[in-house]
């Protein structure tokens, strides 16, 4: 490997921005195999001056991958940064496959369990209040975000090198922890707000007299002064349990729900 | 109402961006999103904005899980719920999310095809590598991002196009039949939230199951309200675990960047 070409801060910037490209070529043989070789295209490109040690480097580059696409540039950094120093091949391979699963694990946690959820309910609950730009303010904040992740990941790639990742997964433990405290206290909040279940049986109190005005019971209503919204925590906890401990997966839950719900509406159940 | 084409087109166009945006991790891809576009193009915000809502809290735990595995997706109620609520009055925000849940497993199917059709890929941009030809690496590295722009285009389309039939068709469909569906729709969002937690729920943490349901059932508090009580455990114990067993002894200024 012949460093001839210096990679500049701007060469670094762009493979950060190019890290969107990371699932342009998905598919179910590499995953991102092709994508990682196409976001270090133009970096790759530069170091490599003849055309067939290029081929080589790209093809070296399209072998499987698959990590979360928000932390991809601390990957592609470093990778720039080894390459330029001259770290054989083999070296670089085996850095940047030990860290695909711990960054896939780390980021997924972040965007998927944290970010995501958090910005997808804040932002659901203006829209069902009528504000109406509520959708464009989700996907400009949740960006932002995410990008400044993006952004900081290439330059802590760039910087501070392998020593970080040890020190990062240590912290981000305490992190997701904590996070995962918000997120559940949250969803079980909104479980309890929008799983909408009501009974609709009423039955008449006390014995039916001619010509006496009945007064009825109705069933929700006093659900409700014991404990409200227990239906919906309820079936939110029976999914859970389908879930865990029977491994149901989305189409057996949902056509469940389906049925249930048609099923308890047709016997006046629920409405 | 009525779908004029050039509406149909916009829809496909609207659909494609937002669909293909999803690869990219840019987040278009939500039911919010989606159905906001939609009621952009058809002029009924407010509809769209209520099954963009309530879809999007009911998919939100869907797609979570390993890299790679494929979800129901929110083309189904957020571009075609959101066309059956808006061209029919009679369909709630809640059985367009029901009726629409068929049309969310569909497009997971569809976009599992995609990327099984693309299992060749590698071998092509390879091959393509082997003779130098980096224009055509390029090409089969940016497939799948234009497969999806075509398939979302032709969903976005079609949809619109043929909503007309599909409410006809809801027409056939019996009163106590929707009110069911109705009531299922309901209940659909119990899966979200349910799949979000399978992931998150760990022993320690079943009391704070317990301190979301009493903060939104007992004492009504919107979700940044309970997201603000819950972030108080968070930082407490955020705090706890940095600094172990130097709670009260250490009194030098160890951690400053909270303040």
């Amino acid at each position: 490997m012949t460093g001839s070409n210096k990679l500049t801060k701007k060469d670094y910037l762009k493979t950060t921005l190019r890290s969107y490209y990371l699932q342009n070529g998905f598919n179910y043989s590499n995953y991102q195999g092709l994508g990682y070789a196409l976001v270090m295209y133009p970096a790759l490109r530069k170091i490599h001056v003849n055309d067939t040690d290029f081929a080589a480097a790209l093809k070296d580059n399209t072998e499987f991958y698959n990590t979360n696409p928000q932390l991809l540039p601390f990957i592609t950094s470093l990778h720039m940064v080894m390459a330029e120093e001259g770290t054989p091949e083999a070296e670089i391979r085996g850095i940047k496959m030990a860290l695909m699963g711990p960054l896939a694990g780390i980021g997924d946690s972040l965007s998927q369990f944290a970010i995501a959820p958090l910005f997808s309910t804040i932002f659901a609950s203006l829209a069902m209040e009528g504000v109406t730009i509520a959708p464009v303010l989700f996907l400009l904040v949740i960006n932002i975000v995410l990008f400044s992740i993006r952004y900081t990941m290439g330059h802590y790639g760039h910087k501070v090198g392998t020593s970080i990742i040890d020190k990062l997964s240590e912290k981000m433990e305490v992190i997701s922890n904590a996070a995962n405290i918000i997120g559940v206290t949250v969803i079980a909040g909104l479980a309890a707000t929008f799983v909408k279940m009501n009974v609709k049986i009423a039955f008449a109190a006390g014995e039916i007299q001619e010509g006496v005005n009945q007064s009825t019971v109705n069933i929700q209503a006093l659900l409700d002064k014991v404990a409200p919204a227990l239906l919906p925590m309820l079936y939110t906890g029976l999914m859970y349990y389908l879930i865990k401990k029977k491994g149901w997966n989305t189409y057996k839950l949902v056509l469940l729900t389906v049925v249930l719900g048609i099923g308890l509406s047709f016997l006046g159940i629920l409405g | 109402m009525d779908i004029t084409l050039i509406q149909a087109l916009l829809i496909g166009l609207w659909t494609a961006a937002c669909y293909s945006g999803m690869l990219w991790g840019i987040y278009t891809n939500r039911a919010i999103f989606l159905a906001f576009g939609v009621g952009v193009i058809l002029g009924d915000i407010p509809t769209a904005l209520q099954v963009g809502a309530i879809a999007e809290l009911a998919f939100m735990g869907f797609g979570v899980g390993a890299g790679g595995t494929v979800p129901p997706n929110p083309i189904g109620p957020g571009i075609i719920g959101t066309l059956m609520a808006i061209t029919n009055p009679s369909i709630t925000p809640e059985s367009a999310l029901a009726l629409s849940m068929p049309f969310a497993v569909a497009i997971q199917f569809l976009q599992t095809a995609i990327y099984t059709v693309r299992a060749g890929a590698p071998e092509s941009a390879n091959r393509a590598l082997d003779n130098q030809n980096f224009k055509g690496f390029k090409f089969h590295a940016n497939l799948t991002l234009v497969l999806f722009a075509v398939v979302g285009f032709f969903l976005g389309f079609l949809g619109a196009f043929s909503m007309d039939f599909l409410t006809q068709l809801v027409g056939y469909i019996p009163q106590q039949l929707l009110t069911g569906l109705n009531v299922a729709g309901g209940m659909l969002p119990a899966i979200g939230f349910a799949m979000i937690l399978s992931v998150m729920v760990k022993k320690e943490l079943i009391p704070f199951v317990i301190l979301g349901y009493v903060l939104a059932a007992y004492l009504k508090l919107p979700v940044i309200g309970i997201a603000l009580v819950a972030s108080i455990f968070a930082v407490q114990q955020y705090n706890a675990a940095n600094n172990p067993a130097t709670a009260g002894a250490n009194t030098e200024v160890g951690n400053d960047d909270w303040i």
